[in-house]
């Protein structure tokens, strides 16, 4: 009797992760996408444009959150996270924990009621901590599932035993604090990994001034401040005085090729500052970007064309030379001190907004993710492969895709997710 | 015709599936309020609105259409709305022609995340064809002679020749023909709104000739223009079948429309 | 009976909808439109027990259409659809109406106006409801075969991995033997293991698998057919050979440009990287003082892009250099030093540290290739400087293959302004062909290494498995259809289709357009602009969309 191929589990449920999962639900086999947030999604759903097309990131990622969430073969655990992998190739065993959202997914119907009346309010991690959001909250607009969470460290009726106005004010009656905390198992046959990655803190580069100059922030912040569906509905405004930012200065490989923080290169960074540069000015027509870099990584398809773009039409000096430090004048106009190479002479320049593009790092608590899943990391703690078998972990029948392999970019995530469901499927199959 | 006071524009906005049905999705959503004139079709992509299916809306009494898809380059259709681009561009023209202001036809882009900007380009169209009034309001035709050039300006959208030029324009303007020329917008531009005018004076003649048997000046009456114009066009029309000469009045032919 | 009796059901959606619009005011407005025999109001009609009175109705009434007047069909058409097959009511007969996220969210502050709207939306609603037609699945098999053209790395690993998977694969190559590009290289970056290796395992993998027949020597001549059924003729010398395929995967790969009168380029004193190979690996090189020039006839006006493999080549050869003659000096002068993610940075720092030295010139200062020296101007010291030299070694791109376009004809998928072939979408489907059951990896889509080559083939042989592994192909039935007497054969719609799923061909009758179902998108761009309107777009047909536009401005008074 031929026995039925075992399911996969996919764990993280950003782009790679999404596609990893549907191509192998399109081939008949059932996966299982582990996402710890809320929703899927991941950093794409808080990207506002993607490059070089400039094609608005959540429109083109929507239809494939809903497509994972009605695939009949993929079962979405969000809010979830492994904890536990034994077993071998074609046979692990595997412990989610599963927290409680205290809401119905059955029942919410997403209408917002109850977020209106939560009187809580801390800062929202989606939208980069530039707003505040409730207690009860959409993790973003989009999100899928399309339900409300409950944030149990901060929710008053969890942490203190009062309120519960949620529960009253909620005409599906989707409250539910009776929820726990669920162990599942799951038996699969093979596991992908596609984690991504985390946004260095510059905090640890003093002379950048980062949090001691609230106009100086990261590219991901700046990424929502830029959103249509942001915390400034798009209009680029200065964190301190909330004036437009026209003279914008993006500082590159801040952690990166750096001996002392992270010796690689994040690989995209060179792009997206100049998609970043290129968005400021569609909004404002006044803008002027400066990019100062060390050397001008371009190598995809359409890359080196969008750069002369930039430079042609919308404004953006390329400037070589490492930034040195960055300080602040009495209208907390940030000012980037840069040594440029071309004439060696240092110089400094005045902006409104500093952006620093920061190293791509695998996630803070990778180490326990691998000690969990048995597998190596290389030394800079990314998911160790080799160069001919890129897609395999140390451990056989664990794959990886994306950026928790290496930082790289949208296509080359998607390629390599298709390619983990391949090897995925090649040893579930056998 | 003067403007009404508190006059409300009935609006219909066609929204493709992917990327302005979900923005105006994202509006609600976000409780972005918009006034509640327009009444939305869902279609799958922008370019599946036929350029007569905008002009039926017209014929109706409808004041303003809005179409709008994907920003270019974001179809997901991949080419669709570059043809809704040009198609409307078309549409524009024929309404001009016709009398009536091209301004009441709105195509715009709106992306899946923009739900602000789907509210105030509503609120703003609104406001647009609030100030031009009922349709029609911008001419000085009575409301039969209106729906007749309406008819006419929709027939001409049905034609073959419009609608053949309409879908290789893009091929002509942006690549070679077989000799290796391209055509320049401008040349493209010129034989366009030539063919429409052509076409639209034909239309608009047998429209008029109806069930009846007409002499060139009785027809030229009936479309306010002059015998020349109307007697180059009875050729064309004579030749391509359809209309025959049924009898001569004096010295005038008289013609009916014919079947073909 | 061949009367239409439509169902209506008006959701509340808690006070989402009942609280800004008079709900049970809109159902008994229903109930009174033509062809309406029942209607009603409902707190959630997607909860279980809305869904189960839809069910309901639908047996009691004998209901042949039903329409929900609710929230978005953009998350809960499939729901109701489904629901609506289950009671045995076609799912294509089912209409929703979105009264809430475009109607009470955006109109909180006028009840009667936004009322008013709603029954307008719902009187359109049931106007194309009554129009619609039941509409079922078409199913097209798919051949279980494979189609790998091109036996590089990348067609190499793709095939050998549908072939695990337990697909047949046919794999095409031009040349002789298999190997691509690798059987013209020396090492590999950055592990520095030999291709020549790589190459003998792959084959010898190759050759032990029953299910990959190679063709070597051998071309694609013509490609007929879709997706699940191409119809494929190869020639092999004077032979032709004629076969089916499910899938076609591209695996091409790319050539390397020759400088031809750049740099004093001469094969012998100023040769390409890929000579420099050659020589290296057969241990001829016999230069003391190499000059090595990055972007050589790339990142300029006539080719604009970035080669990405040309920078870690010149690192991994000048190590090579060096390694066989710690003597020798080697100078690297570079634009922009492309090593990029984690692999690279420290191929770079090595580089530097085994003694190859980097000198940065400007876009606008090129070196000068004299008799004996180059000439370049070092941005870093802002000084000129005269280089004498052995050897000069020029960086290339890769560039696509002069006959790539040829077999883009063939395939009829698009290549880009370099003749690279041209993906679906850039981001989110970069390995696929906007054709289905076509898929490309390798450099035969941008020049790339040999990780990311392998990375994309078992992309392509994953994305190719989907159909091969469920066996066919379900198409949407909203698709275009035409009418063969109306049609002329102008080809306009051909034109018009990016999918390539509406297509001329000789009939009886003519020649006419000849829709292929399993490949068309129904986005009705060749319909709205058939000259004949001999094209009907099933489910978005004009009666059903002229239906919403005439009952809407019916209401105008």
């Amino acid at each position: 009797m031929e026995e039925k191929p075992k399911a996969v589990l996919v764990i993280g449920g950003g782009i790679a992760g999404i596609q990893a999962a549907l191509d192998l639900g399109d081939m008949g086999m059932k996966v299982h996408l582990v996402e710890r947030k809320p929703s899927i999604g991941g950093r794409m759903a808080q990207l506002d444009k993607t490059f070089p097309t400039n094609d608005c990131s959540i429109c083109i990622l929507a239809p494939k959150l809903a497509d994972c969430f009605r695939h009949p073969n993929i079962t979405l655990h969000t809010l979830s996270e492994v904890k536990n992998v034994t077993g071998q190739m074609g046979d692990f065993s595997v412990k989610l924990l599963e927290y409680a959202r205290f809401v119905d997914e059955e029942k919410c119907v997403n209408c917002g009621d109850c977020v209106a009346k939560c009187p809580v309010k801390v800062p929202d991690e989606f939208d980069m901590e530039l707003r505040k959001r409730e207690a009860i909250y959409p993790y973003y607009l989009q999100g899928v599932p399309a339900v409300m969470t409950i944030d149990r460290e901060n929710c008053l009726y969890l942490t203190r035993g009062v309120c519960r106005i949620c529960e009253k004010f909620c005409t599906s009656e989707a409250i539910d604090f009776e929820q726990k905390d669920a162990d599942a198992m799951l038996n699969v046959g093979a596991i992908i990994v596609a984690t991504g990655f985390d946004p260095y803190d510059p905090s640890g580069i003093p002379q950048y001034g980062y949090k001691r100059y609230r106009n100086v922030i990261i590219s991901l912040e700046y990424e929502r401040l830029i959103c249509a569906s942001g915390p400034t509905g798009g209009h680029l405004t200065r964190p301190s005085d909330n004036r437009p930012a026209e003279r914008i200065a993006f500082v590159q490989c801040v952690g990166s090729r750096d001996f002392k923080n992270n010796p690689y290169c994040s690989s995209v960074c060179c792009m997206h500052a100049t998609k970043e540069a290129m968005l400021a000015r569609e909004h404002n027509p006044k803008v002027k970007s400066c990019i100062f870099y060390i050397d001008l990584r371009a190598a995809g398809k359409g890359f080196q064309e969008y750069v002369a773009r930039g430079e042609q039409e919308y404004n953006i000096s390329y400037i070589r030379g490492r930034v040195a430090k960055i300080t602040e004048d009495r209208d907390e106009n940030p000012i980037v001190w840069y040594e440029e190479t071309q004439s060696s002479k240092t110089n400094k320049m005045t902006v409104d907004l500093a952006v620093l593009a920061t190293s791509l790092m695998p996630r803070r608590d990778v180490k326990e993710l691998a000690k969990v899943l048995g597998v190596e990391l290389d030394e800079y703690n990314f998911f160790k492969t080799d160069p001919l078998n890129p897609l395999d972990t140390t451990r056989p029948g664990i794959f990886v895709c994306g950026c928790c392999r290496e930082p790289t970019d949208i296509p080359e995530s998607v390629a390599q997710a298709s390619g983990a469901a391949e090897r995925a499927a090649e040893t579930v199959m056998r | 015709m003067t403007l009404q006071e508190g006059f409300e524009p009935d609006v219909l906005g066609f929204l493709c599936n992917w990327c302005s049905y979900a923005g105006a999705d994202l509006a609600g959503v976000s409780r972005f309020q918009y006034p509640p004139n327009v009444r939305i079709i869902r279609v799958m992509c922008s370019a599946r609105v036929d350029p007569t299916i905008v002009l039926e809306a017209f014929i109706r009494g409808l004041d303003g259409v809005m179409l709008l898809g994907c920003h270019l380059g974001d179809c997901h259709y991949m080419t669709g709305n570059y043809y809704t681009e040009r198609r409307v561009k078309t549409t524009k023209k024929v309404l001009k022609n016709a009398g009536l202001s091209p301004e009441r036809l709105l195509i715009d882009w709106v992306s899946a995340s923009e739900g602000e900007r789907f509210a105030t380009l509503v609120k703003d169209f609104t406001e647009r064809v609030r100030k031009l009034g009922p349709l029609g309001n911008e001419t000085d035709l009575e409301p039969q002679q209106l729906r007749a050039r309406l008819v006419a300006a929709k027939e001409t959208l049905a034609q073959e020749k419009i609608r053949w030029l309409v879908g290789r324009e893009r091929a002509l303007v942006e690549d070679k023909n077989v000799f290796g020329e391209k055509v320049s917008q401008e040349e493209f531009d010129q034989l366009m709104l030539q063919t429409i005018e052509k076409e639209f004076a034909k239309r608009r003649i047998l429209l008029s000739i109806g069930e009846d048997a007409l002499s060139v000046k009785e027809i030229a009456q009936r479309v306010e223009a002059s015998p020349r114009e109307v007697l180059r066009n009875m050729v064309s029309l004579e030749r391509d079948g359809l209309v025959s000469v049924v009898g001569i009045e004096g010295n005038s032919p008289k013609y009916r429309r014919a079947g073909g | 009976m061949n009367e239409v009796r439509v169902g209506v059901f008006v959701c509340h959606c808690g006070t989402n909808i009942g609280g800004f619009l008079d709900v049970p005011g809109l159902a008994k407005y229903a109930l009174n439109l033509p062809n309406v025999v029942f209607a009603k109001d409902n707190q959630y009609t997607c909860s279980d027990a809305g869904l189960t009175e839809i069910r309901n109705a639908i047996a009691e009434n004998k209901l042949n259409r039903a329409v929900v007047a609710s929230c978005t069909p953009r998350t809960h058409e499939p729901l109701f659809r489904s629901t609506c097959k289950e009671a045995g009511l076609n799912p294509y007969l089912f209409q929703f109406v979105n009264i809430r996220d475009q109607c009470s969210w955006v109109h909180m502050q006028e009840r009667e106006r936004a009322t008013k709207k709603a029954k307008a939306l719902i009187r359109m609603g049931v106007a194309r409801a009554v129009l619609l037609e039941p509409l079922e699945e078409i199913e097209v098999e798919v051949n279980p075969r494979a189609l790998v053209i091109g036996g590089g790395i990348a067609g190499m690993t793709c095939a050998l991995s549908l072939a695990n998977r337990g697909f047949e694969v046919k794999l095409i190559e031009k040349e002789d033997r298999l190997g691509g590009t690798l059987n013209n290289l020396y090492m590999l970056y950055p592990t520095h293991e030999e291709a020549s290796k790589l190459v003998q395992a792959k084959t010898k993998e190759i050759e032990k698998n029953p299910k990959i027949e190679v063709l070597t020597s051998s071309e694609v001549e013509d490609v007929k057919g879709f997706i699940g059924n191409y119809d494929v003729t190869v020639r092999q010398g004077e032979k032709e050979r004629f076969f089916k395929a499910g899938v076609i995967i591209v695996a091409t790969g790319a050539g390397t440009l020759k400088p031809v009168g750049m740099y004093g380029y001469d094969g012998e004193n100023v040769i390409t990287q890929m000579e420099l190979e050659r020589m290296l690996e057969k241990g001829r090189l016999n230069a003391d003082t190499v000059v090595m020039i990055q972007c050589v006839g790339s990142r300029n006006e006539k080719r604009a892009y970035c080669s990405k493999v040309c920078c870690p080549t010149a690192l991994k050869n000048a190590m090579l250099i060096r390694e066989a003659n710690p003597d020798a000096q080697v100078f690297i002068l570079y634009k922009d030093m492309v090593t990029q993610g984690t692999s690279y940075e420290d191929y770079y720092g090595k580089a530097r540290e085994t003694g190859t030295t980097f000198i940065k010139y400007s876009p606008e200062k090129h070196p000068v290739v004299e008799n004996g020296s180059v000439r370049v101007y070092d941005e870093f010291l802002g000084e000129e400087l005269s280089l004498p030299y052995d050897l000069v070694v020029l960086s290339t791109p890769m560039v696509a293959h002069l006959d790539s376009a040829d077999l883009a004809q063939k395939l009829k998928v698009p290549v880009d302004e370099y003749g690279f072939f041209l993906e679906a979408h850039v981001k989110l489907r970069p390995i696929d062909f906007a054709t289905d059951g076509i898929y490309m990896c390798g450099c035969a889509h941008w020049p790339t290494n040999v990780g990311e080559s392998i990375s994309q083939a078992y992309g392509a042989a994953s994305r190719a498995s989907i159909p091969l592994s469920v066996g066919h192909v379900k198409t949407e039935p909203s698709i275009a259809v035409v009418d063969e007497d109306e049609c002329s054969g102008c080809s306009l719609c051909e034109l018009t289709c990016p999918f390539k799923a509406i297509r001329i061909e000789e009939t009886e009758k003519g020649r006419k357009a000849k829709v292929i179902a399993a490949s068309c998108k129904g986005c009705g761009a060749c319909g709205a602009g058939c000259p004949q309107k001999a094209i009907t777009m099933r489910h978005f047909t004009d009666e059903q969309l002229l239906a919403q536009v005439i009952t809407l401005a019916e209401a105008v008074p």
